[in-house]
Parts: structure tokens; C-alpha cells; sequence
């Protein structure tokens, strides 16, 4: 008797108690809860009643280790940068850091069939890969030029490695799979054996290719690639079928079956009018043109002793510019847009199988839900464009610049402190009265545009000398993947703000930041490089987990007392 | 005889084309000219650890497109991807490119102080062949062989040299050893299959538990 009334009175004890706890836990869990997540009016009564509440230390900045930049600029040690006479070919300075092998645009001038042995090895070119033959009208330079083109892949997938094959970064760690029309260069794609990164003649943009109006012009495509291609003459004279009444358009649903991996065609063209013009691969071209097989096509006026530097590697400075451009400017620069879908891109580095790779670009990839997550003018992004695609000037010249826009977005190319004039549109001389002058010129998908920059100090055409950036003004293109300075960001830079080496001398932020692979995976904060702690990553706050933490325990005991207490009332 | 020579090859052909005869030479070229190159030619040099020849090797390679057909997902190949051969030995190279575009055959890890760069080095132009002689060291070692024309080793262009007994075969070359990196196939029906084979396993663990065997 005695013992089940004092089990009784225990079980009554122990339901009391259980409400005690509940409610207890209750006033844990209103304590615990951040004050943020009560109305601003309980807040501010509450204060009222009892105060305003004592201040708290917030969490200190994050210490943040600064990884070691890349070099900015690279020591030219093959000395590559000076001006130098080739094979009787002068060939202008590189004002840059980083330039084209001299002996390459010497036999791209002379043709690879005309120059010594010992140019022809240090060019790294094969004897076929620009062959020049007769002058056909006696003026001086040669009329029959036969080109040989191959297709290499950049950042391509692999059976074996980890990282990918051939390795080109647009960027610091930045590496897109890129395919690209390339010269035909002997020996291995990579720096050497032990590297994994591409040679430096390996690289996007396609070569900007310069022949001469009247010339007999072969392009053999030798397709090397494992998928087919071939080339289309976009805007340069050409014939729809050559003289044995083969298709000679590149367009596979028009003129001919591509060019299938291993075998090679041979295109004809006898180019009647100079102009800007494009050349690239007509297959799947949603996918091909803008994997980066795409470049400029550039028809030269024919003039005596025009002996033109057949192919400009990476596009860029022309070190051997044509007699039209000598007399008209002082200097020419071949600039070319090309943006990127990383989603594109990348497809190639997921598998190695050629069918899986075929479906993945082809089939699964819908370019109609495409963004482009970077964006490149000659084949890099800030801060490489720095390295070699600079536009370089002194006061008071005429600079021939040839843009195209290789990429599926609009550009609105803004040049700072400067107007340019529009000389030419799609390869056409702009009549005088259409020479318009602005500082916001708009290209189009694979529109060109001739620009003259006077750097003639006026007040309109230039505002004197300095750094100035010229860039899309669509802000998306002046970030690599978001994260800004990025994009296709360059500058026109006069020579007394450039170093011996090339770098520009400007003054500003450390640019530090931008040469690791840390900030454009965007791990370091934007500012830290000069303002460190200021804007630094916030460090945790601990207090706020603790009271999270508590919340969170008090609302679980919460619960298990509930379903207790429900079940016995239930049962 | 050692030295970084060209046969048959584009310096004979860029030597005696200089610029004074720029403005007669044809545009079509004789093929023959441009037939691609040797590199690290080695008839007679011995490696520092061979005393004599032990082994003469003549080899006949094809490479391009059609030798891929044997093997399901490759686009280029060779027709011989493995090549076994004594310690020390000479080996004499024919390599006949099938294709329209370049090709190479390019061994790797020799000693450099006989090959510069590690390297023995055929590259054929389309159509074309070379030969070259070369010879190996006396440990046993498997060399890499393939093609840096870039992606022709990833996409099948990939065999190797094992003198004496070799070190172990290289990754993904066709027909001799598996991609470490291994694709993703579809896989029709799996779902079903899958599902089935957790049905019959749940089905059997049951089964025996009613049994008591364990």
C-alpha cells in the first residue's frame, strides 16, 4: 500500500517537475535565440525597460596569408623583345613584356621555305608551314603563298593526369579547354617533358592571318584534331567550290563534308579587295567558333615589296607591318575578342572518350542557356593581357588598330582619355562623312572594325600621355568569372609610363593580388593587398554560434518533452 | 655520331632555298622535301653502361587514323604499341605516317647525356616516312613512345619500349593497359538491375535468418 502511494506521489512529483523543465528550456531557448530575430519594437521596449545593451567586442578580421604571386612579367631571356634584322627583315621592337619569337615572324616574312636552316630551327616551324613562292606581277614580293594550318586543343581532357592536357591559362589558374588554329611548329606541345604547360607558340587566339590583295592563296587545313572542322572565309573574296568544283565555303551543310580527323583540305582564295575579314570552323559552329577556332583574316592592299608577316601569333603587335599600313601609321595592333562558357569549355577535361565528348558539347550542351564567365582580347585575360597585348604609343602618331569580336556578346569597347575613329567596318572604308569619331565603339558578334588613335594631344583625340584602360564597358567583361579587375581589361600606355622590361609603370593598388590563382577563385578579399584588416575577411563569431547552439538544444529537449507529455495524456 | 640531325628532312630543303631564289621556286613543292624530321639520331654512340651491342631491332611502324579502329574510343593510333628489346640494344625505326596530318613517334626518359632532352624523335608529315636509329641503355626500364601533337597520346597515339624486363607497363596505352582516369558510360536498364539485385540480397539475408544459420 505504502509503496504504491509513494510510487503515486513520485510519478505526480515527476510530472511536475517535467513542466518545470519545460518551461525552463522555453526561457533557454528565448534567451539563446538572436536578438535579431525579435520584432525591432520588442527590441526597442526592451531597452527602453532595461537598457540598451553593454557593448560587445565583434569578431576581428581574419589573418589572411597572401600567396606568392606569379611573376608579373616574365624576363625575356631569349631576348625576343628587341628590334632585330632577320633574314633581312627588320623587325620592330616588342614594347611589351612578353613577345613573339623574331625568328618565327621572320619566316612567316620570308615564307619557311626561303629562310636558313638555323632561323628555320630557332622558329620551331616545319619548312611547309608558310610556303611563299613566284612574284607573279614583278613587284617585289610573293604572290603564291600556300599556309598549313593544324588544330590543337588547349587544356584538353586526359586518360591519365589529374590536371589537364596541355595546359594554357587565360589567367592565374584559369584554365578553359580551348581548341585553335595553330602554324605547324616541330616537336613536343609542351614546354618540355616534364611540364605540362603549352609551349608559348601554342596559344589562342587562331593567328591573325595577313596575305596581300591578288595573291594565290592555299590554306590547307591538316585537321589533327580529333573532331572534324574546317574553314570558312568570313568576309574575305573566295570562291563557293575551287577549280576542281570542291566545295571551298567550309560550310558543311552548303558546299562539302568537314574535314575529318587525319585528313587535310586545301582552300583557294584570290582575294580581290583589302579589307579586315575573319577565318574559322564551320562545323557545329555554336560550339566550334567558340571553342576558338576563329581568327583575323586580314587582306593587305597590294603595293611593291610588300612582304607581309604572314601569320601574328597570338595576334597582338604586327612587328612586320605592310607597306599600306607604313604609310599611314606608325604602329598596328590586331585585337580580338572572344568570350567564354566555362560550361562549354570545360566539357572537354570531363571525359576522354572522343564519342562522350562529342555527345557532351553537341548534344547536351544547349548554347541558348549559355552566359559567357570569362572574357578574352587576344587570347588572355587581366592581368595577362598586361603581358602582351598592350597597345603601346608615343605622342602624336596614327595607330592602326584591327578589333574583331569573336564572342557571342556584344562588346561596347570604351578607350580612356582617348576618341577613336572608325575607319573601316567589316573590311569596307567608311566614307568620310560616316569616319565616326567616339569613345564607345560597338562590335557586334564577329564584326570588325578598323580604328585610327591619334594620340595627338587635343583635348578630343587624346588628353596626353598616361595608362589608359580600354575595355567593354558591359561590366560583365571586365571580370573573370565575376570577379573584377578581370575580363578582357588592357590599356593604351605611352612609352614613358613603361618599364625597360615592358610592365607598365602605374601607380595605384599593389597588383599582387591579381597574380595568384587565390583571388579569382575568390578566397581573398578585394581590398587586403593595401588595406589590411579594414576590409579583411570577418572572423567568426563564436557567441552567436554558442547562443545558436543553445537554441538549438533547448528546442530538441522542447520537442521530446512535448511528445512525452502528449503520449502519456493520450494513453 | 651524335648530334640533333634532320633527314631527309626540312633543313636540307630550308638551306638550299634561300631568299635569292625566293621568286622562282614553284609553290608546289617536291613532298619529299618536307618529310618531317629525325632527332637524336645514334647509330654507334654506346651508352656509358653497354659495352657492345647486344641486340639489333628493325621496327616498321604505321600511324593515323585507321589503327584506332580496334579500339573504341580513340581517334588516332600506331599499328605496334609495344616493342620489346634487349638491354642495350640498337633499334632501327621506320615510321610511315598513313595520315594526311603529322604524326610523331617520340620516346622519352633516354639519358641525356647521349639524346638531348631525353629524347629520340621521328616526326613524319602526312603521307611521309622517316627512319632513325637509336640505342638504349642497359637497365631494365619501360620508355613512354607517343605522339605530342596535342591530344593524339590522350586520344590513342600511346605505346612503349620495354627493354630487358621493362618497369611495368605505362597507363592507357590500347590494347595493353587501362585509362587510370576512367569515363563514365551510360549504363541502360541499371536501375532495374540494380534495384532487382537489392531485392534478391534483402530476399536471401531474410531467408537465411529464418532458417537460423546464422
Amino acid at each position: 500500500m505504502v509503496g504504491r502511494a509513494f510510487a503515486k506521489a513520485t510519478r505526480r512529483d515527476t510530472e511536475t517537475l517535467k513542466y518545470w523543465l519545460l518551461i525552463g528550456l522555453i526561457v533557454l531557448a528565448l534567451v539563446c535565440a538572436p536578438p535579431q530575430w525579435y520584432p525591432r519594437a520588442w527590441r526597442a521596449q526592451w531597452a527602453d525597460w532595461f537598457g540598451t545593451p553593454d557593448y560587445r567586442p565583434l569578431p576581428m578580421s581574419m589573418d589572411m596569408d597572401s600567396p606568392t604571386p606569379e611573376s608579373a612579367c616574365p624576363e625575356d631571356l631569349s631576348g625576343w623583345r628587341a628590334a632585330q634584322t632577320i633574314e633581312g627583315v627588320e623587325i620592330l621592337p616588342s614594347p611589351t613584356c612578353v613577345a613573339d619569337n623574331p625568328y618565327a615572324v621572320a619566316a612567316f616574312v620570308r615564307g619557311t621555305n626561303n629562310v636558313s636552316a638555323q632561323t628555320l630551327a630557332a622558329s620551331g616551324l616545319t619548312a611547309d608551314a608558310v610556303v611563299k613562292g613566284r612574284d607573279l606581277d614583278g613587284d617585289g614580293d610573293p604572290d603564291e603563298i600556300h599556309i598549313r594550318l593544324e588544330v590543337v586543343e588547349l587544356n584538353g581532357g586526359s586518360p591519365e593526369t589529374a590536371g589537364p592536357a596541355t595546359q594554357y591559362a587565360i589567367a592565374p589558374g584559369i584554365t578553359p579547354g580551348f581548341w585553335a588554329f595553330a602554324p605547324k611548329f616541330v616537336g613536343m606541345a609542351t614546354e618540355n617533358f616534364e611540364s605540362p604547360v603549352a609551349r608559348a607558340s601554342l596559344r589562342l587566339p587562331s593567328p591573325a592571318i595577313r596575305v596581300e590583295q591578288g595573291d594565290r592563296i592555299l590554306i590547307t587545313l591538316e585537321n589533327g584534331h580529333y573532331m572534324p572542322h574546317t574553314i570558312h572565309l568570313h568576309g574575305a573574296d573566295h570562291p563557293f567550290v575551287d577549280v576542281n568544283g570542291e566545295g571551298n565555303d567550309g560550310v558543311p551543310i552548303a558546299s562539302e563534308i568537314p574535314v575529318m580527323p587525319g585528313a587535310a583540305r586545301t582552300y583557294e582564295l584570290e582575294p580581290r579587295r583589302a579589307g579586315t575579314a575573319l577565318y574559322h570552323c564551320h562545323v557545329q559552329p555554336h560550339v566550334h567558333f567558340n571553342m576558338g577556332l576563329q581568327g583575323l583574316f586580314i587582306v593587305e592592299e597590294n603595293r611593291p615589296n610588300n612582304w607581309l608577316q604572314t601569320l601574328n601569333v597570338g595576334a597582338g603587335q604586327v612587328r612586320v607591318p605592310s607597306q599600306a599600313s607604313r604609310e599611314e601609321y606608325d604602329r598596328e595592333y590586331d585585337l580580338h575578342y572572344l568570350d567564354v562558357d566555362s560550361d562549354l569549355h570545360n566539357r572537354i577535361q570531363a571525359s576522354n572518350d572522343p564519342r562522350l565528348i562529342t555527345q557532351s558539347m553537341h548534344r547536351d550542351y544547349d548554347i541558348t542557356d549559355a552566359t559567357a564567365d570569362y572574357f578574352t582580347l587576344n587570347g588572355q585575360s587581366f592581368p595577362y593581357t598586361f603581358r602582351d597585348s598592350l597597345v603601346v604609343v608615343a605622342p602624336n602618331e596614327r595607330i592602326k588598330l584591327r578589333v574583331a569580336n569573336g564572342g557571342m556578346n556584344r562588346i561596347g569597347l570604351h578607350t580612356h582619355g582617348h576618341k577613336v575613329t572608325i575607319t573601316h567596318r567589316d573590311g569596307v572604308p567608311a566614307e568620310p562623312a560616316a569616319q565616326i569619331t567616339r569613345d564607345v565603339v560597338t562590335l557586334d558578334t564577329a564584326q570588325r572594325l578598323d580604328l585610327l588613335l591619334d594620340t595627338t594631344n587635343d583635348g578630343l583625340h587624346a588628353y596626353g600621355s598616361g595608362i589608359w584602360l580600354f575595355h567593354d564597358h558591359g561590366t560583365r567583361a571586365i571580370t573573370t568569372d565575376g570577379i573584377g579587375p578581370g575580363g578582357h581589361i588592357s590599356a593604351i600606355v605611352y612609352e614613358d609610363y613603361i618599364e625597360q622590361n615592358g610592365w607598365p609603370r602605374t601607380q595605384g593598388v599593389s597588383w599582387a593580388p591579381y597574380f595568384t590563382a587565390a583571388y579569382y577563385r575568390k578566397e581573398i578579399p578585394i581590398w587586403e593587398s593595401y588595406a589590411p584588416g579594414l576590409f579583411g575577411d570577418a572572423g567568426a563569431d563564436f557567441l552567436a554560434v554558442l547562443r545558436l547552439a543553445g537554441f538549438a538544444f533547448s528546442l530538441g529537449a522542447i520537442a521530446v518533452l512535448i511528445i512525452g507529455i502528449v503520449r502519456r495524456r493520450c494513453a | 655520331m651524335i648530334n640533333a640531325r634532320c633527314v631527309g628532312g626540312i633543313w636540307l630543303a630550308a638551306a638550299v632555298a634561300n631568299l635569292a631564289t625566293a621568286q622562282t621556286l614553284p609553290l608546289a613543292h617536291d613532298p619529299a622535301a618536307h618529310a618531317g624530321m629525325v632527332m637524336n639520331h645514334n647509330v654507334s654512340t654506346l651508352p656509358r653502361d653497354c659495352a657492345e651491342i647486344n641486340g639489333e631491332y628493325q621496327f616498321t611502324v604505321h600511324a593515323g587514323t585507321p589503327f584506332s579502329a580496334e579500339f573504341p574510343g580513340t581517334i588516332f593510333g600506331y599499328s605496334e604499341r609495344e616493342f620489346a628489346v634487349a638491354p642495350c640494344s640498337r633499334i632501327t625505326v621506320t615510321f610511315v605516317n598513313d595520315d594526311e596530318v603529322r604524326h610523331q613517334w617520340m620516346v622519352h626518359g633516354l639519358p641525356r647525356y647521349l639524346y638531348p632532352a631525353g629524347m629520340f624523335h621521328l616526326e613524319a608529315n602526312g603521307g611521309a616516312s622517316q627512319t632513325g636509329t637509336f640505342i638504349v641503355p642497359s637497365d631494365d626500364r619501360t620508355y613512354l613512345i607517343h605522339c605530342d601533337l596535342t591530344q593524339h597520346m590522350e586520344k590513342g597515339m600511346k605505346a612503349q619500349l620495354v627493354v630487358g624486363r621493362g618497369s611495368g607497363d605505362l597507363w592507357a596505352i590500347p590494347g595493353v593497359s587501362a585509362n587510370f582516369n576512367r569515363d563514365t558510360y551510360p549504363m541502360r536498364a541499371a536501375g532495374i538491375l540494380i534495384a532487382l539485385a537489392a531485392t534478391f540480397g534483402a530476399g536471401l539475408a531474410l531467408g537465411l535468418g529464418r532458417l537460423r544459420l546464422f
